[in-house]
């Protein structure tokens, strides 16, 4: 062997110790959503727009850590969300966690994670039990719940003189919650409503909802549920002659539900959670990197959260270190925080406190912000001839 | 091996060694912690090629044959080491919550898929909604949680009972049907059960329900095993447990119930119902035992389960975890208990080491089903034909 082996360590050591140097400490954090079933598409999403921030934060020369995004399916059913949460949450690597768009797979797994101590940020599910009905340092949510929604969309509707409502509503829990915000702050809003409607999210038929409605002659007709439905419902309406405007949820606001329906989407009105991101400075460059970014699925309605979320765990993990006791106290300080999705403050229950509601309208086959659309200038109405 | 010209094996009075059996048993074991613990993508891919390679050259040289008479040659002392060895795993496991949580999963679809086994491997009862039966034993294990002191193993029980008697509603229309339409039957029911699940709100409605954990004489399964201020050990452990207690008395009814009187006049049944009628046998009668039977462990089993993941809503008991459940036994080999071990790791902690490829995981795993029953169509370990003297090793 002679003089090559001592050499041999020795430039190995010389290699290792540069390594060290030019290299910075991994960081794990973790995103759990939907990748396949039905809403695999908002998961997509999601999980797209969370790898585009640890991208966008590994190629920034200023922080502190290399950022690894380990990438769990929740296939939307608890069983599996609380076996993929006990995977990261056991997982000492993992530092925090941006999780879950469906409400039914966090509420199964939020104990999970407080068990464990994992900070984790809720970047979709809307179900306001996530955040309201435990008391849990570990969770957080960076959208709102589906009572911010309903509590703009009622008195909003109520400023433009609506007075007689219908409701549909689909029979999970999204569509379930949605009947039951809605209702509470249209009656405090003086509207009335005619008759209550609910159908299961596979109902192809809904004549008999629908010739009843007719009779009841409401002016609006609320929907609680998501686009294939809304798709349906709002074509039947059509084609028995129901005049009422058709009200959504952030269910409907996508552009399948304006592709699927042509003319008919015109006058579509729904309210979304979360500042338009075109109008944000952030959300543009988020816009903009997305596009750049070669991702093969649209960012969905919730893309924006899911980057929101998983750009203030980096943040915080940067300002603290990767300890999750010390991420979970800054991230319980959040306050007046800037994000692509507006400001984030955070409640007494981690809770974001200032969630924007956005109005939008369907205007010539696209969604229209209300306060941008020939329907708030008064060059158009909602109400049908 | 020397055969008579009829293609019977000469029959000698040698016992076997039990080293085939033991080095199957230690390889199973190696197997199982392999595949719970591999977290890279080259683990996983060795383990699958290695046991690619194993089920091939194994079918070929015979292996299957060696080790079965090996085993029940020794049978008396072999059974319990294999019981020994699992609760050696799950020992082995105790600071590991994730794999233990898997492991749980796996034996109690284990326990459903036994349950499937007597309904539909030994009777030709057909049953599509599992899962559901699943559900009702966990609900009625979270009602019975919630809202009553009934002791904890008793919950288990009414949890069986109560999906062994919900399930005798479905009783009378499988009676009056066969093949595809009884099918059909189940189907509806697994899809009714949901839909109830979802308009109702005592229960949870389509949120779910929390549920309690499970607590034996003042042991609180929930709480985690503080050995020292160092170590602690997973509260999965005593779950673990627990579920491998439960499949000890689920695998060894079914197999009692197999080579009885019992299973003979149930297999009598599922191969010609007019041929067994015309013996005595009570073609219907033994329908119900066996489907009530099978309601029963897959109702204990969701108990359990509710207990080990603590919540539980309409999304985890659906046809699609059904069909896993119907899969789990046919890849197995449809009528042999034996078989739903590697079958149930397959389908339930394959998907789970496939998440590195996020959404083309299932892709993957039903390719990977697919290729295995286009080699072995009869399952993983067909069944056998019945020993009717225990230790002949089919003598």
């Amino acid at each position: 062997m002679g003089v090559r082996f001592p050499v041999a360590i020795a430039a190995t050591f010389a290699l290792l110790c540069t390594l060290g140097a030019s290299a910075k400490d991994t960081v794990k954090i973790v995103f759990i959503g939907p990748l396949t079933g039905g809403v695999a598409a908002n998961g997509l999403g999601g999980r797209n727009a969370a790898d585009l921030a640890v991208k966008v934060r590994n190629a920034d020369p200023k922080a502190k850590y290399t950022y690894e995004l380990m990438v769990l399916d929740d296939e939307c059913k608890p069983n599996v969300g609380v076996q993929v949460a006990t995977k990261a949450a056991a997982d000492n690597n993992v530092i925090a966690g941006v999780t879950h768009y469906c409400s039914t797979v966090a509420m199964g797994t939020v104990d999970v994670y407080h068990r464990f101590g994992l900070p984790v940020v809720v970047w979709g599910a809307v179900l306001p039990d996530i955040t309201y009905a435990n008391d849990y340092k570990e969770i957080h949510r960076v959208n709102g719940t589906m009572i911010n929604q309903n509590e703009t969309a009622a008195r909003f509707m109520a400023t433009l003189k609506f007075k007689r409502w219908a409701i549909i509503h689909d029979t999970t829990d999204y569509g379930k919650g949605h009947n039951k915000y809605f209702t509470e702050y249209l009656q405090k809003n003086g509207g009335q409503i005619l008759g209550t409607f609910g159908v299961t999210a596979d109902q192809q038929d809904f004549s008999a909802e629908l010739t009843r409605i007719k009779e009841l002659k409401p002016e609006v007709l609320y929907f609680g549920g998501i686009t294939p439905l809304g798709v349906r419902i709002r074509s039947q309406m059509d084609k028995l002659g129901v005049k009422a405007v058709f009200q959504g949820t952030s269910g409907i606001i996508s552009d399948a539900f304006v592709e699927g329906l042509g003319p008919l989407a015109e006058g579509v009105i729904a309210f979304r959670e979360g500042a338009p991101v075109e109008k944000l400075p952030g959300g543009r460059v988020f816009m903009d990197q997305y596009a750049k970014g070669g991702y093969s699925d649209d960012p969905e309605a919730y893309g924006p959260f899911a980057f929101a979320a998983t750009t203030l765990v980096l943040d915080a993990i940067e300002k603290v270190g990767p300890n999750r006791k010390k991420v979970r106290a800054e991230l319980n300080k959040t306050a007046d925080y800037d994000s692509v999705v507006g400001k984030i403050t955070f409640d007494d229950h981690r809770q974001n406190a200032v969630p924007l509601i956005t109005k939008f309208v369907v205007q010539n086959g696209k969604w229209v912000v209300w306060e941008d659309s020939e329907y708030a200038s008064g060059k158009r109405s909602l109400v049908r001839k | 091996m020397a055969s008579l010209p009829n293609g019977l094996p000469i029959v000698s009075d040698r016992r076997a060694s039990p080293l085939p059996a033991l080095g199957a048993l230690v390889a199973g074991a190696a197997a199982v912690l392999g595949l719970l613990l591999a977290e890279q993508q080259w683990e996983v891919a060795t383990l699958a090629i290695v046991g690619a390679l194993a089920l091939l050259i194994g079918g070929k040289l015979g292996w299957g044959e060696v080790i079965h008479r090996s085993a029940t040659d020794h049978h008396r002392w072999i059974t319990p080491v294999a019981w020994l060895t699992a609760a050696l795993v799950i020992f082995g496991l105790r600071e590991h919550n994730f794999e233990l949580l898997m492991l749980c999963t796996v034996m109690l679809y284990m326990v459903a898929g036994l349950g499937l086994t007597v309904q539909f491997g030994y009777t030709g009862v057909v049953n599509f909604a599992a899962a559901a039966f699943m559900g009702v034993g966990a609900y009625t294990a979270a009602v019975l949680l919630l809202h009553t002191g009934l002791p904890h193993v008793l919950v288990i029980l009414a949890g069986g009972l109560v999906s062994a008697v919900i399930g005798s509603v479905l009783l009378l229309p499988l009676l009056r049907t066969r093949g595809h339409y009884a099918a059909l039957i189940t189907i509806a029911f697994g899809i009714l059960f949901r839909t109830f699940l979802e308009v109702n709100d005592t229960l949870g409605g389509p949120q779910g329900l929390k549920v309690p954990g499970m607590e034996w004489f003042g042991l609180v399964f929930n709480d985690a095993i503080e050995i020292d201020d160092e170590t602690e050990w997973s509260f999965y452990l005593r779950y673990a447990g627990l579920c491998l207690v439960l499949l000890f008395f689920a695998y060894h009814f079914v197999r009692r119930l197999e080579r009885s009187w019992l299973g003979l006049s149930l297999d009598a049944v599922r191969l010609d119902e007019t041929a067994a009628s015309a013996f005595g046998l009570n073609g219907a009668a033994w329908k119900i035992v066996a489907f009530s039977i099978g309601n029963f462990l897959a109702g204990m089993a969701g108990a359990v389960y509710a207990m080990v993941t603590a919540f539980i809503a309409p999304a985890s008991f659906t046809f699609g975890d059904s069909l896993i459940l119907v899969s789990i036994v046919i890849l197995g080999g449809l009528g042999n208990p034996l078989g739903l071990l590697p079958a149930a790791l397959i389908v339930v902690v394959l998907p789970e080491k496939l998440q590195v490829i996020q959404e083309y995981r299932f892709l993957l795993f039903a390719a990977l089903v697919i290729a295995i029953l286009l080699v072995r169509p009869g399952g993983l370990i067909p069944r056998r034909a019945r020993d009717y003297f225990p230790g002949a090793g089919g003598r």
